[in-house]
This record gives C-alpha cells, sequence and structure tokens, in this order.
C-alpha cells in the first residue's frame, strides 16, 4: 500500500473523512460547498506552503469572514487551513499555529477542513523531528498533529466534538 | 448544599494521604466499595487498546531502547540541559524561571498572574500542577482557576485528587458524573448520555476560556535546543488555554527536558500507544511559545496585548531523586499510565487505593517517595511484584524493584532500633532487612516454614488446620483464615528424588541435559509437580538431575528483604554455577523463581562475575513446559505421539492461566504450544495476574482485594465454560493454582501433571505416592 492509501485508511480510522480532488482553487471551493452547503460562517486561514491562490475561490466563498473578534470566531462553522504534512501510519495531519489565524481556524470552528498535498505525506509522526524530510520543512517549531476530530472518554462513553471541531474533513490535493 | 452522599470515610480526599497503614486499608475498601466497576472497566479498555496499538509500531522495541537511552543522557546532563533551555525560551522571547521547591513555583507564577491583573485562569491537566497545589495558592489570592479537561472539571467540582495519571477522572462512571452535574449546578437539563455531559460541560468552558487573562498548562516534553514543549490531548482544552489567552504560563518537572528537537520523536509515538492505546491522540501540540506570529483575539477595540510567555521549572525533590540510584529511575518516566493499566490490583481499585495524593499506580510510589516523603509511598504495597508492568513501560523501568526497595525503607523507616537488632542478633535478618514487620519476616523466609514444616508434615499439618493455629497465624502475622494453606509435603521433591532416582546415570547419548532446580515452592509445597516434569523430561530422553533445595530470594524480595534475598541468590547462583559448568541447562517448575533467575538477579548478583553469572543463567534457564517444548522443536519430535491428550482422563478441553511473571520472562506461549501440539485444545485466560501473587492474596489486609482480582479469572472460566461443557483448568504458578482451586473450588493441575499422565503405563504409580 502506497502512503497516500494507507494515510487514508488511517485518518478514517481516526474518524476523519477524506477526498481526492485535482489541485485547483475551483475544486477546493466546491468541495468545501459539497461538505457544508448551508454555511455562514467560514474562516480561511492563510496559506504557506501552497500557493495562495489555491484559497482564493474559497476566500470568495459567501459568508468567509476575517478579522479577530472572539465572539466572531467562536461561531465559525468552518475553518480552512493548509496541512504543510499528513502521516501515513497514524492518518494525522501537521498544522502550523505560529503564522496568522491557523490555530485558530483548525480549533474554534465547528468543522475543521484541511488541504494537504499528496506529496507531503511521510510515513511516521517521527519523520516531523527530522530535517531531511519533507523536502527539509520536517523539522519545524510550531505546529500540531491533529488526528480525527476533538474528542473525549472522561464522561464515560467516548464522545466526538469536545472543544474543538467535531469534524475533520481532509482535501487531499493531487 | 446537598449532603453528600459517601461518608467522610469514604471520601477520596480523606483517604488520599496514606501515611498510615489504616488509611490505606480505609482507601482499599472505599475503591472496592465506591469506584470498582467504572475503575475497572475503563482501566482494562485502555490496557487492551495498549497492547493493539504498541503492536503497530513495528520498531516498538528499539524505540523503547532509543526513549530509554534518551532520558538515561537527559537526566545524566540535567544541569546543562537546565542552562541551555533557559538560553533557548529567553531567545524565543519567553520569560525563564527555575523553581527549588513547590513554594517557588506557585509564589512565581501567582505573581506573575497579579502583576497581570489576572482574575481568571484557565488550567490544563497537569500532574505537576497538582503536585505543587499550585490551584489553592492561586485561589488564595483571589484568582478563579477553571480547570478545562474534562477530567480535571469533575475532579474539581467534586474537591476530589486524581485516580489515574492519564485518565484522573477514570473512576467516576457516566451515571455517577451526572449525579454529580445535577446536584452541583442545580439543574434540569438532560445529563444522560456522555454527549449531552460533554456539551454542558463544553459551554460552560468555551465561555471561561473567551474571558480568560491566562492559561496555564503542563508539558510533556521540552526540547533544550529549541525551548520547544510537547503537549498530548485530545479535547482541545490544551489547545484552548495556550492559544486564546494571551498570557501562558508552562509550569513543568525538570525531568521532562530532552537535548534537542530531534529526541522528541520517539517519545511522541510511544506516549499515545502506551497511555490511550492510540497511534496518536487527537492533538499533539509541538510548539516553541510566545507564539508571536500568531494573531491574539480581542473582545474590545484597540491593540490587543501582546503575547507573553513564562516557563516554570521546577525540582521540588527532584535532584535528591536523581541522586538516589533508585528513585533516579522514576525521572525516566513519561506518566503514560501503562503501569497502572496493567496492573491487576490497580484495575480493581484504581488510584485512590493505589496511589497516593498526585500520582498513583505502580511508578507512583517512587514519585510520591521524591517530591513529598517515604512515608507517603505506602501505598506501594500494592505492588505484588507481579511483573506485568516491566515490559509495558516504554522507557524500561523495573517498577517492582522500585517498589521492593520502598518496601525495605520504609521497613527500617517504621521500625525502632531496638527491635531490628533483636531480629539481626536472634533471627539472623541481616541488618538492612531488620525493619521487615513479623509479617514481611515471615512470607519472607517460606523456606524455613517449608524446611521445618516438612520435617515435621503430619504436626504442621494437623496444626495447620486446627482453626486456634489459624487465628494464631491471623494475629501474629496475619495470615488470613479463610485461605487454604498448602500442605507441607513429605517426602519432599528432593528426598523423594535422591531415593528413588539414586546417582544420575549419566547417559552419554542425551542430547539434553539439565538440571531441575528444587524451588522451595515446589519442592515442600507440591513435589508432585516435580514429579511430573522429571518423568516427562525422562520421556523425551533428558538427562536430567535434581538440585539441592535452595532459597531462591523470591520469597525475601517480595517482601522487600532485599539483603535476605541479595544472599540467597548468592548462594543459590553458586550452586547454578555449577551446573551450567557442566552443561546442564536449568529447568524451574515455578514460574516466579525462573523470573529471579531471568530477570531480578540482575539486581542481586553484584560484581562483574555476578553480572555474567546472571547473563549465563538467564540464557539457559527455562520454564519445564518451555523446555520440553524447545526439546522437541530441536529434535524434530511429535508431541503427539508422546503425550496422546485423548489419553487424558481429566479430558482433552482445558482452560489454561499462565503465571504473571511467566508472561512477562517470555515463556507462556510455549506451554500453550506444547499442550496444542499435544492434542489438547487450549482456551487460555485473559487476566494480567490471578491476584494472589505469592503471598499477597494470603494477607488478611488484602484478603478482598486479592479476591475482587479473582472474579475476573473465574469470570472467563465461567464465561469459557458457560458455552460448553467443564474444562480442566491449568495453572503453571503454585499461586496461582490456589487462587483458581479457592474460586472455582475444584481441582487445578500444573501442565506437568497434565503431561506426565499420558505417558505413565496403565496402572503405574505415581512416583510422589510412594510415602515414607
Amino acid at each position: 500500500m502506497d502512503l497516500l492509501e494507507q494515510f487514508e485508511t488511517a485518518a478514517r480510522e481516526a474518524a476523519a473523512t477524506v477526498e481526492r480532488i485535482p489541485r485547483s482553487p475551483n475544486e477546493i471551493a466546491a468541495a468545501v460547498t459539497r461538505f457544508a452547503p448551508r454555511t455562514l460562517r467560514i474562516a480561511v486561514a492563510e496559506t504557506e506552503g501552497l500557493p495562495s491562490e489555491l484559497f482564493d475561490s474559497c476566500r470568495a466563498l459567501p459568508g468567509v469572514f476575517a478579522g479577530r473578534s472572539k465572539k466572531e470566531w467562536s461561531a465559525a462553522e468552518i475553518g480552512i487551513t493548509e496541512a504543510f504534512a499528513g502521516v501515513a501510519r497514524t492518518g494525522s495531519i501537521c498544522v502550523a499555529v505560529d503564522q496568522g489565524d491557523t490555530g485558530y481556524a483548525s480549533l474554534l470552528a465547528r468543522a475543521h477542513i484541511a488541504i494537504l498535498a499528496s506529496e507531503d505525506i511521510v510515513e511516521r509522526p517521527m519523520d516531523l523531528f527530522r530535517l531531511d524530510r519533507l523536502r527539509g520543512k520536517g523539522l519545524r517549531a510550531n505546529f500540531v498533529f491533529v488526528t480525527g476530530p476533538s474528542a473525549t472518554a472522561d464522561m464515560g462513553p467516548l464522545v466526538r466534538g469536545v472543544h474543538g471541531p467535531h469534524q475533520l474533513h481532509i482535501l487531499i490535493v493531487v | 448544599m446537598a449532603a453528600s452522599p459517601t461518608t467522610s470515610l469514604e471520601s477520596p480526599r480523606a483517604v488520599a494521604n496514606k501515611s498510615r497503614k489504616a488509611t490505606l486499608l480505609a482507601a482499599i475498601r472505599m475503591a472496592l466499595r465506591v469506584e470498582g466497576p467504572a475503575v475497572r472497566r475503563n482501566v482494562q479498555s485502555l490496557n487492551r487498546n495498549r497492547y493493539v496499538a504498541t503492536a503497530a509500531i513495528p520498531d516498538y522495541d528499539a524505540l523503547k531502547d532509543r526513549a530509554r537511552e534518551i532520558k538515561e543522557r537527559s537526566i545524566a546532563h540535567q544541569e546543562e540541559l537546565v542552562a541551555t533551555l533557559e538560553a533557548s525560551v529567553k531567545r524565543n522571547g519567553g520569560h525563564f524561571y527555575f523553581a527549588r521547591t513547590a513554594e517557588d513555583a506557585t509564589r512565581y507564577a501567582a505573581e506573575v498572574c497579579t502583576r497581570h491583573g489576572v482574575r481568571l485562569v484557565v488550567k490544563a491537566k497537569s500532574m505537576t500542577s497538582e503536585e505543587i497545589g499550585l490551584n489553592h495558592v492561586l485561589e488564595q489570592e483571589g484568582i478563579e482557576v477553571a480547570e478545562t479537561d474534562l477530567a480535571e472539571f469533575i475532579l474539581q467540582i467534586a474537591d476530589e485528587q486524581p485516580s489515574h495519571l492519564v485518565g484522573p477522572a477514570l473512576h467516576y462512571s457516566r451515571e455517577r458524573i451526572t449525579e454529580l452535574f445535577k446536584r452541583h449546578f442545580q439543574t434540569d437539563l438532560p445529563l444522560d448520555t456522555g454527549e449531552e455531559l460533554t456539551k454542558f460541560a463544553r459551554e460552560k468552558l468555551r465561555e471561561q476560556f473567551l474571558k480568560a487573562d491566562a492559561g496555564i498548562s503542563g508539558a510533556n516534553f521540552i526540547a533544550a535546543d529549541s525551548g520547544t514543549l510537547v503537549l498530548v490531548e485530545s479535547e482541545a482544552n490544551i489547545r484552548m488555554t495556550v492559544l486564546v489567552p494571551p498570557l501562558h504560563i508552562a509550569i513543568t518537572g525538570v525531568e521532562k527536558i530532552v537535548p534537542s528537537r530531534e529526541d522528541l520523536g520517539p517519545f511522541i509515538e510511544l506516549l499515545a500507544a502506551s497511555g490511550t492505546g492510540q497511534p496518536m491522540t487527537s492533538y499533539t501540540s509541538v510548539f516553541s511559545p510566545p507564539l508571536r506570529n500568531a494573531r491574539v483575539l480581542t473582545d474590545a477595540n484597540g491593540a490587543p496585548p501582546e503575547r507573553e510567555f513564562h516557563l516554570v521549572i521546577i525540582d521540588n525533590g527532584r535532584s535528591k531523586m536523581r541522586r538516589d540510584p533508585v528513585l533516579r529511575e522514576a525521572l525516566y518516566c513519561i506518566r503514560c499510565g501503562a503501569c497502572s493499566n496493567c496492573c491487576a490490583n490497580f484495575q480493581a481499585v484504581g488510584g485512590h487505593a493505589f496511589g497516593g495524593e498526585t500520582y498513583s499506580g505502580g511508578i507512583g510510589g517512587a514519585w510520591e517517595a521524591g517530591t513529598r516523603d517515604l512515608a507517603s509511598a505506602r501505598f506501594s504495597e500494592l505492588c505484588t511484584g507481579c511483573s506485568r508492568c516491566v515490559t509495558q513501560c516504554p522507557v524500561r523501568i523495573d517498577i517492582p524493584w522500585l517498589n521492593a526497595v520502598l518496601r525495605q525503607r520504609l521497613g527500617q523507616r517504621d521500625s525502632s532500633a531496638a527491635s531490628r537488632a533483636m531480629k539481626e542478633a536472634f533471627a539472623g535478618v541481616p541488618a538492612e532487612d531488620a525493619g521487615a514487620p513479623l509479617q514481611k519476616l515471615f512470607f519472607g523466609r517460606y523456606d524455613l516454614a517449608g524446611k521445618w514444616g516438612s520435617r515435621l508434615a503430619w504436626l504442621a499439618n494437623g496444626l495447620s488446620n486446627f482453626s486456634l493455629t489459624r487465628r494464631l497465624l491471623e494475629g501474629l502475622v496475619g495470615l488470613d483464615r479463610r485461605r487454604s494453606l498448602p500442605a507441607f509435603a513429605s517426602p519432599t521433591l528432593v528426598s523423594a528424588a535422591r531415593r528413588l532416582r539414586g546417582k544420575p546415570a549419566t547417559t552419554q547419548a542425551a542430547r539434553h541435559k539439565a538440571v531441575l532446580f528444587a524451588d522451595i515452592f515446589t519442592n515442600y509445597g507440591s513435589p508432585s509437580r516435580g514429579f511430573a516434569a522429571l518423568e516427562v523430561l525422562d520421556a523425551i530422553g533428558v538427562d536430567v538431575v535434581v538440585s539441592e533445595a535452595l532459597p531462591d530470594g523470591r520469597a525475601a524480595l517480595s517482601q522487600g528483604m532485599i539483603a535476605t534475598a541479595a544472599k540467597q541468590a548468592e548462594r543459590a547462583g553458586a550452586k547454578l554455577a555449577e551446573y551450567l559448568a557442566e552443561g546442564r541447562d536449568i529447568i524451574v517448575v515455578e514460574p516466579s523463581v525462573l523470573a529471579m533467575f531471568r530477570l531480578d538477579y540482575r539486581h542481586l548478583l553484584e560484581g562483574e562475575d555476578g553480572r555474567q553469572l546472571f547473563e549465563s543463567l538467564r540464557a539457559h534457564s527455562f520454564d519445564a513446559a518451555e523446555y520440553v517444548w524447545k526439546c522437541i522443536q530441536e529434535d524434530g519430535l511429535d508431541a503427539a505421539a508422546i503425550f496422546l491428550a485423548s489419553r487424558s482422563s481429566r479430558g482433552t478441553r482445558i482452560f489454561y492461566h499462565s503465571h504473571c511473571q511467566q508472561k512477562t520472562i517470555g515463556s507462556a506461549a510455549q506451554t500453550e504450544a506444547l499442550l496444542r501440539a499435544a492434542g489438547f485444545d487450549v482456551i487460555t485466560s485473559e487476566v494480567e495476574c490471578c491476584g494472589m501473587a505469592g503471598s499477597f492474596g494470603y494477607k488478611k489486609e488484602y484478603y478482598d482485594l486479592s479476591l475482587a482480582v479473582g472474579r475476573d479469572l473465574f469470570g472467563q472460566v465461567q464465561l469459557v465454560e458457560g458455552h460448553g461443557e467443564r474444562r480442566v483448568l491449568v495453572a503453571s504458578g503454585t499461586s496461582c493454582q490456589e487462587q483458581l482451586q479457592a474460586g472455582m473450588q475444584r481441582e487445578v493441575v500444573h501442565p506437568m501433571e497434565l503431561l506426565a499422565e499420558l505417558i505413565r503405563p496403565a496402572g503405574a504409580e505415581r512416583a510422589d505416592q510412594v510415602r515414607e
């Protein structure tokens, strides 16, 4: 099984949803609309590794907001961010937290949509701590491994959706 | 205020400090009555998940070696790492404070908060903050503290200490949480499912996150070279805590520092798998605060505040632990809780009994002793030394050894100099062990009881079933009178073997030469197992002799009588070395004794010679069934032809329970393989330990706990038999046999006894039935 398939299987096991789509601004925006047809509040974070134009159609969707109001952010329904890496064995994605709004968009919104480039999938979590992986991007100082939606077992049975997103949708751009 | 449903004696807080044994016993009663079912369900689920998750890591063992090596290196170079970390944090734009004591740490955190006019702190789960009593200090300063981990949220409402390193409220069932919330919040909202409870808590806490002036977290790991923190969680409350409020204070122990960011990799993979049994938890944050490039959200107009970060590294006893060769091991701990989850006693009672004010489980004793005082580690009595945690610890800490040492130190602390001198002078107990109370001396020197009991078996066995004797034994040494005592055997294995086998005929042709070690449990207690092993070994052509009966140190070690154990190990080791020199492998019937040779002797045999002897013992000692299986495979024999299961008078369907230490040293699977190859239909138990654990279940004060643990095993037998006819009960350990026999009220045999019958000509007398 190649890394991409392994990643998809593991991410689904971690209760994320995954789609493969062509790498274009319109395809991404269409996928967002398919995932959340009547969304009123969408936050779109900055890109870093991916070209910024890739998010242009998303930024033009109705309901996209910007700003730094706690209230507004806390009511966000969808947060869209780049994932600079995926981890095949665990189905995790890696999201930067040290720039602009990526941290909030992947945390405060009810659902998180992450855009992952298919070539950025590594084998195991440890690879994120090696400079020689991800074409030299492998040893970042500020990021989060996101593996499925937020969850808890503290209230008895397993519950998905706690303080973080209740859903994680990964768009793999090929 | 609504009346508490439990009496004050049953409040976990009241039994948090177990410096006194009476409190420990009260805590066990409370836990068994109130918390047991939830603890068992949750802990056993974590335990099962860990086995699955670690099996999915192809280089699991190599990863553990790397993690261990990094931790050893980190603790060895701690001072340099602290200096490097301080420079890194300052370079990143943060503040650094090294706190010698708990008071220093809490004062610093309170000062930072006061300086910023903080009114509300959101707090992520942190055992270290529990250790230093942070909330109390902040609250005294008029600062409100909101625990945001849902388990800590429950505990804050209930005013209880954590019961587990990873799941601090796993002693709460969903029903009890509902009851607690309804009472505390006086609400009529439906709170009858996990979803409803979670939604309720989420809404309360979301307000707090947005309102909070500061966030306080711990850290799972910190890289010195970059000031990078790792925080592992699933609820996203930690991410909220460190990102939403502009002021972040992280407080953590100095042992969490590793040299570089590259060193974080192995731990990130090991922690989730070992802790919750997931490949990864929902969120593993890797970040180097302050996050200057992450915008700050605000409510007000105008410029938002700058992000500010303080790292508080605490010592609070850790440098003393570092200088202590035994407690130093605990500093390698990554707080995954695997040692709690795989512990049969912990599964039954949880950390409110098997734990102190902060730390719990097998490793908890060393932590309480290191950060508080020795007496706080008294709960480590509940470690039976079953050793299941030894192979589950991701940094390879020999936790039972730590607890044996704590037991010895507690004995020394508790006893008077006069009583120690008496025991030393009159009973020949080594000075280091002379603090052991009478109960421990009794169980620790079972070899003496066995020696005299079997010589005077007619008298001893008669007496030991006499109710006055049992009352006396219970009063004097706490031997529970409800337990039936193994009879002292006459003849013993050694004396009968000498008479029946004479001088061993050295068969030059034999491919396998071995010695059957006459361990004290087999020799004095159940020689029939030894004879059965001899018959089986003869049948497959092993040239086998029987050793003299020697105490191996297991009984003494289990009571924390380490000096006695070391003396016995030295003597037994010297004797075994002679057999090794003759080219004989060592065969052991009692798994706990085999585990001494393969595991514990590394602590007991001293010096370079001792190390070498341990290595050869480890390589050349075998469980009886393990050895038989090895020979059968090496010689290409057909097990089914030698041991025809269908001849068994007991039947071919069996339920096999392997011994805890046997599982740890990797000699359990061979028994199953051998029995299957012989044609038996084998179902195995899935419990970590039977609960008897040597002498543990015989002790009056632990009888109920021992049976509570045993019920899992009995339940498995009943479940299996519920689907069909009765199975033959087979167990490898002496004490497992006693426990299973007591629980199921029927015969339990050793694998060798099961096999020996199959090779005996019809009507032949069993060797051990020859009486003097």
